[in-house]
């Protein structure tokens, strides 16, 4: 690590190259549809005649534009862009039918851009060490993790926990169809070929999501989103100043999503979901988070963005990816001739320290682009006639969700989803238990059944399930999550009788 | 007579909303039975052992729920104001658009997607500037994203 490679990435090319990421991968990454790893994908051919480092200095550019990009459609169509921005639409939504779309869309980059900056600081400084979390993490670790984003659900569920856990089973049982990972049975398919290959989850939380704001909107001539009169910038200083009040939620929610990042297949909707669980469980009082509460857009996109150099951790150190466009990103690499492992950050790391460097100047190219994008983003949103939105956001849908694995019948269960959606939104079942259930449910499956196994083999169960302290840990936390709200009731209660 | 009317006014009763309340709860505990019937049909136990136990809380859950609607009905939404064929217009023109692509390719397919769309969402009155420019941006935009998604992305559009 020395300062010729901080000089290395600030040539011409290099600059221009993770400008060009930022812009592109925001711009995919606020479609509904089009995902991170699909943005990094798509682009990988660009790369290969380019230098090693100059082409991770586009990828990494491209990939943190596409987690932050997937912010916009989740606060202004409550839809999300990429899984990761799931969390950002839980307060991101409200806070835009609010007329606070604009401060919304501004606290989205700030945060993106604090939480990518300490993922990549991260990345840095302590990558060695940290890689070393990724090892620690077994089976049940894992299931134990997704446990804890599950207790989600008991804050998700608009007042009615019992309609909330019933969304949740179900939607833990929608990500049971398809072939069993581990024993290859298949499940509740009813035979059919389509079925088999399980729910596109993406496609899912399309249907889930957007379909019922569609129906919604068609239904009704209210305008879409409430306006001020004096609708011309983003609120830029009262965005910068709600986040950097919020620095202690900025700074826990960034190391989660490092850590998160870090473990190979948990991912930004993870990494989102926890932070935003941490931050509903240690807010004050007068927060009202799912209602418009700016800390929960804080927490999430600043966790998701973190993850993007969490998640270089693992795949540069260990040459084990951390999140799926980390994969596609080590595939790239190993074109390029370049072995990762340790010895990549020995002898000065040149390529390695120089796209760090890189993945950092993006990040923060990523707060003028942003805004920039955002802002037009938001104008367009809120100028376009109802009756040109509603088809073209559905047909985005449409073509979004068929993009994803080019199958027609992705599409249809994600308008049938939607539909379903809807119906049950209107009797108080909301929709987010079930993309939880969705999301978490494989891996909730496979790190329950994998340490099943083994405790079974090794004849320590309970030792297996409670014996190990990260582990306890994580239970610790989830039971403090279920709890929390609880004990706050009770101790407010208290505080009215004393007074 | 005034102590009857006393009780009716404190117990909320059971009304249209409800009621939906109470078919979708029976739609998920069907869906619970028929997972738990399609789990004794898997080989392994370890594919069985997950779906069996979320299937055993969506039974417990959604039970609770059609006893919590009797007794204490909830306080929901239900399906509030707005234009039925509007929405029916808007879903059903969506998934005849999915249903048609492979015979008319994708651009029709998503101008009958989006023409539905235009219909079931434009409540002004038509005139001759607003169909021209809604209908002219809506081939545009389809246009715009069938190359984008095609030629830019690679994705094999029918």
């Amino acid at each position: 690590m020395d300062v010729s490679n901080f000089l290395s990435a600030l040539t011409p090319l290099n600059l221009v190259l993770a400008l060009c990421g930022v812009i592109a991968g925001t711009v995919i990454g606020s479609i509904p549809g089009l995902t991170a790893t699909m943005a990094v994908a798509v682009l990988v051919p660009i790369t290969f005649s380019m230098e090693p480092a100059s082409a991770l200095i586009l990828l990494g550019a491209i990939y943190t534009g596409a987690i932050y990009g997937g912010a916009y459609a989740a606060i202004l169509l409550n839809t999300p862009g990429t899984p990761s921005a799931i969390a950002t639409t839980f307060d991101g939504y409200p806070m835009a039918k609010k007329g606070d779309g604009d401060l919304a869309v501004a606290i989205a980059c700030f945060s993106s851009v604090a939480g990518g900056l300490v993922g990549a600081l991260a990345l840095l400084f302590l990558a060695p060490p940290l890689s070393k979390v990724a090892l620690a993490f077994g089976p049940v670790e894992y299931f134990w993790l997704s446990i804890f984003g599950l207790s989600l659900i008991a804050s998700l569920s608009q007042g009615n926990l019992v309609k909330g856990l019933v969304g949740g089973a179900f939607g833990l049982i929608l990500s049971t169809v398809g072939i069993a990972e581990i024993s290859a049975d298949v499940r509740l398919t009813f035979g059919s070929q389509t079925m088999i290959a399980g729910f596109e989850v993406v496609g899912a939380l399309i249907g889930l999501y957007c379909i019922p704001v569609l129906i919604d909107l068609a239904a009704v001539p209210d305008r879409h989103l409430k306006v001020d009169k004096n609708v011309g910038s983003l609120r830029i200083l009262e965005a910068a100043k709600i986040t950097f009040r919020s620095k202690f939620n900025l700074i826990r929610s960034a190391i989660i999503g490092t850590v998160v990042g870090i473990l190979p297949g948990a991912g930004g909707s993870v990494a989102g979901l926890v932070a935003y669980s941490e931050a509903k469980r240690t807010a004050r009082p007068e927060q009202r988070f799912g209602e418009g509460e700016a800390d929960g857009i804080i927490a999430t996109e600043s966790a998701n963005n973190a993850t993007v150099g969490g998640g270089f951790i693992p795949t540069l150190v260990l040459g084990i990816p951390g999140t799926p466009p980390d994969a596609v990103i080590l595939g790239a690499l190993l074109i390029q001739g370049v072995r990762t492992g340790p010895t990549l950050f020995d002898g000065g790391g040149t390529i390695v320290y120089t796209f760090i460097y890189g993945l950092i100047i993006a990040t923060i190219l990523m707060l003028p682009t942003g805004l920039l994008i955002g802002r037009y983003a938001y104008k367009t949103i809120i100028t376009i006639p109802k009756a040109v939105l509603v088809p073209t956001v559905g047909f985005m849908t449409i073509i979004g969700t068929y993009a994803i694995r080019n199958s027609i019948s992705d599409v249809i269960i994600m308008i049938s989803l939607g539909i379903f959606g809807w119906l049950i939104s209107r009797f108080g079942f909301a929709a987010s238990p079930i993309v939880l259930g969705l999301i978490l449910g494989p891996i909730a499956e496979q790190g329950f059944v994998q340490s099943w196994i083994i405790g079974s083999a090794t004849n320590d169960l309970w030792g297996m399930f409670f014996g190990r302290p990260i582990s306890l840990v994580i239970v610790a936390f989830t039971v403090l999550s279920l709890s929390y709200p609880l004990l706050t009731k009770l101790r407010n209660k208290q505080k009215e009788k004393a007074a | 007579m005034s102590a009857t009317s006393n009780v009716d006014r404190k117990r909320p009763t059971i009304n249209q909303q409800n009621v939906g309340s109470l078919v979708i709860a029976t739609l998920f505990i069907i869906v619970a039975v028929i997972t738990l019937y399609d789990t004794t049909h898997y080989s392994d136990m370890d594919s069985k052992v997950f779906p069996r136990a979320c299937a055993i809380v969506l039974l417990i859950f959604s039970v609770a729920t059609v006893i919590w609607e009797l007794i204490q009905p909830s306080n929901v939404d239900g399906f509030g104001s707005g234009h039925w064929w509007r929405r029916i217009t808007l879903v059903m023109t969506m998934l005849l658009a999915c249903l048609a692509m492979p015979h008319i390719t994708f651009i029709p397919a998503g101008g009958i997607a989006f023409i539905g769309g235009l219909i079931a969402a434009m409540h002004d009155r038509w005139t001759s500037h607003t169909l021209l420019l809604y209908w002219g941006s809506g081939a545009i935009i389809i246009v715009a994203f069938h190359s984008f998604f095609k030629y830019v992305l690679y994705v094999p559009l029918p």
